[in-house]
């Protein structure tokens, strides 16, 4: 059976994620979250989410840079439970 | 300290600063100090297109159909882009090469530039195609009031460095009269123009665009100016990768992982690097309100259009540290993101579902598993 994990967004809305079926920003997309984007590559930024607890692994390597207590959902997946901010 | 084209001074471009170390002698990537600029290069080189590649020939049915109001939108935009990349072209050579110490940086920033020449080439190619003669276009913008005081603020910073770059590297620090008029020169001082500089130059790569490329895809969604839409694309792409190494340039003085010199400006500045990135923002509210006063577009006015300013401005400003100065949180024109994303981007008409040139790419991934079906 596949890994899941809880990703909480936004302190609203509990997801449960599986980091092999695709990136956590389509996670809180398939939620029906308002998501944020543009180049969903790793370089623009504008996914930019607050990391609030737990772990991510990019499956791409960001060009962006990633301040601490941030992650980039276009390029990673929930390595933990989550809980974040993507406003 | 006069600029040499080969530093003959042996030194380790490990522990050199971005810039205001030694000048770069041998072009050598083995080694670096912030591999993210050679990346940068390397996905720069990837997005290589050229404006001759796509179609604008419709666009030309397309304009003649517009009502005169979504014309002086259409082609005021054009101007202002125009006069954005005509500085991009030259200024990040002129005012950081003679001061940049790292070789990664160094050509990174010449990638850079030179892909703003692109960009200006294809507004060139847009044009040629609406007009038999855009004369009339190209030599409105020195004279276009509007776009006269967006010129100025977009390109004083760089003047400014590069006039005490030129002071310094011909007489070094101390006071030097220059046509009757003194200037006091020290490198924290121009240090403190270069953070200046940079901080202007990444309002511009964060804001300043968006404004014509919301109107440019909003005639997109209405199926009109499709061939202009299909490169600005292109140009959105590229403008987003140029943003991603000025904030890289930002954090890594700010987080310390660079010039300590720098941190301490950083901090000192930070209310200046504010107010620079502010005043981008309300120049491109009233840019909205110059673009439609003689009416709006379908899909667009001078509101929406704010408020999509004050969206991307909150999200580029969190991304040099600053908090959300703006209230709008949510994306008030969602189609946009569609023509943002980097894999959408489309070519040439039969490269419909690729984005980006990968040349000579070849598989090199081989897993045991590929060599089951093998017996000696």
């Amino acid at each position: 059976m596949a890994t899941t994990f809880k990703v909480i967004v936004n302190g609203q809305h509990q997801l449960a994620v599986d980091p092999s079926q695709g990136t956590l920003l389509e996670a809180i997309e398939a939620a029906g979250i308002e998501s944020h984007f543009h180049c969903r590559n790793g370089f623009c930024g504008a996914c930019r989410t607050v990391l609030l607890e737990g772990q991510v692994s990019y499956i791409n390597e960001p060009l962006a840079f990633i301040r601490p207590g941030d992650c980039l959902p276009c390029c990673c997946v929930p390595a933990s439970d989550l809980n974040i901010e993507h406003r | 300290m006069s600029y040499s084209t080969f530093n003959q001074t042996v030194s380790n471009p490990l522990l050199e600063p971005m810039f205001f170390g030694n000048s770069v002698n041998v072009a050598r990537y083995d080694q670096q100090k912030h591999a993210v600029f050679e990346k940068l290069i390397e996905k720069q080189l990837s997005f290589f297109w050229r404006p001759e590649e796509i179609d604008v020939s419709r666009d030309r049915v397309d304009f003649q159909s517009l009502t005169d109001s979504e014309k002086h939108i259409f082609i005021s935009n054009l101007k202002y882009q125009t006069l954005l990349d005509s500085v991009q072209g030259r200024s990040p050579n002129i005012a950081l090469l003679p001061i940049v110490s790292i070789p990664e940086l160094e050509t990174w920033i010449e990638t850079w530039s030179f892909s703003e020449t692109i960009h200006s080439r294809s507004y060139t190619h847009i044009l040629r195609n609406l007009f038999t003669d855009p004369s009339e276009v190209f030599e409105d913008i020195v004279i276009n009031t509007e776009i006269q005081k967006r010129a100025t603020d977009i390109s004083r910073y760089y003047d400014d460095l590069i006039f005490y770059t030129q002071l310094w590297q011909t007489h070094g620090e101390g006071d030097v009269e220059v046509l009757g008029e003194k200037h006091s020169v020290t490198l924290r001082e121009l240090k403190k123009k270069l953070f200046l500089c940079i901080n202007s130059v990444n309002a511009l790569e964060a804001v300043r665009f968006y404004v014509s490329f919301a109107c440019t895809f909003a005639f997109a969604e209405r199926d009109l100016m499709e061939g202009n839409s299909k490169i600005i694309r292109l140009i959105a792409r590229d403008e987003n990768l140029h943003l991603s190494s000025t904030q890289q340039i930002i954090n890594l003085w700010q987080y310390g992982h660079d010039d300590p010199e720098m941190r301490e400006i950083a901090e000192e500045l930070r209310e200046d690097a504010l107010e620079i990135f502010m005043s981008a923002v309300e120049q491109e509210k009233k840019w909205a309100h110059y673009l439609f006063q003689h009416g709006s577009m379908i899909g667009l006015n001078e509101e929406i259009l704010c408020q999509y300013v004050e969206y991307i401005a909150n999200m580029r400003m969190q991304a040099i540290g600053f908090d959300a100065p703006f209230k709008q949180r949510s994306n008030p024109l969602p189609w946009m993101n569609k023509y943002l994303v980097s894999d959408n981007v489309q070519v040439a008409p039969q490269e419909a579902e690729i984005s980006s040139y990968l040349v000579g790419q070849i598989d090199n991934e081989v897993s045991a598993a590929d060599l089951g079906g093998f017996e000696l």
